[in-house]
């Protein structure tokens, strides 16, 4: 997926929105964005990163006791 | 080995990783399984992320690829974010420029991937020029070119030519 064609580097000259447009869709897409931020995460984020910690906790213990015996 | 505070730095990620894919994907379903592969390998590749770089560039750049690699087909079967949504609401501005923000992203989702990619990274995420470049692998001219398509698709979408030039209009009436 690296869609680097000519034309597309070349179409640099399309018409800029006019100022007032070009505010108030940087207005939206700020709301938009913050409220996809605001929403509550599911835990299953934090309970996947619990558990690779976890792991490394128990591969490090194993290590150590490895070193040990 | 990741240590505990890599752990922490990715939770403080993960709001803004979510809310790249929701707008990545058009789904909070596949949105929620992008993150999770996500989180994955940057856990298992935690060796590769270079200290002291953005590591919300280097998150999105890992979800992007695992995107266009595995899921872009998906996400034109499900677009189930339409109750997603915590809100229904007019984005704040002045009589001229008031946009309802349902239509701002039924038009959002009219925009081609790469266009939207690009406006979420700059426009919403807070990243440079130069770090959308490298997430998308292409050169600034392109991110230049795709932020100002897509600015110019969304003010035809959403028919804010016609409402400027009214606006105008009107103050002109008003001033004569």
């Amino acid at each position: 997926m690296n869609p680097t064609d000519k034309t597309e580097t070349e179409a640099q000259d399309v018409a800029a929105p006019d100022p007032k447009a070009a505010e108030a869709i940087g207005r939206a897409l700020a709301a938009h964005y913050a409220d996809l931020v605001q929403a509550p995460l599911p835990d299953k984020f934090m309970e996947l990163l619990t558990r690779l910690e976890d792991g490394v906790r128990v591969s490090e213990r194993k290590r150590r006791r490895d070193a040990l015996g | 080995m990741p240590s505990a505070s890599f752990k922490d730095e990715l939770l403080a990620e993960t709001r803004n990783l979510r809310a790249f894919a929701i707008s990545l994907s058009g789904s909070v379903t596949l949105a929620d399984d992008l993150v999770q592969e996500s989180l994955l390998r940057a856990w298992s590749n935690s060796e590769k992320f270079q200290p002291g770089t953005s590591l919300r560039a280097w998150l999105f750049t890992i979800l992007r690829n695992i995107y266009y690699s595995n899921y872009r087909k998906r996400s034109r079967e499900v677009q189930d974010s339409d109750g997603f949504y915590a809100r229904r609401l007019t984005v704040p501005g002045d009589q001229e420029s008031h946009l309802d923000l349902e239509d701002f992203r039924k038009a959002l989702t009219m925009l081609p991937p790469e266009q939207r990619e690009v406006l979420t990274l700059i426009g919403a995420s807070g990243l440079s020029y130069e770090e959308a470049a490298v997430i998308c692998e292409v050169g600034i001219g392109t991110i230049k070119s795709r932020l100002s398509r897509a600015r110019a698709k969304l003010v035809e979408l959403l028919k804010l030519d016609e409402t400027s030039a009214m606006a105008v209009e009107r103050r002109a009436r008003r001033a004569g």
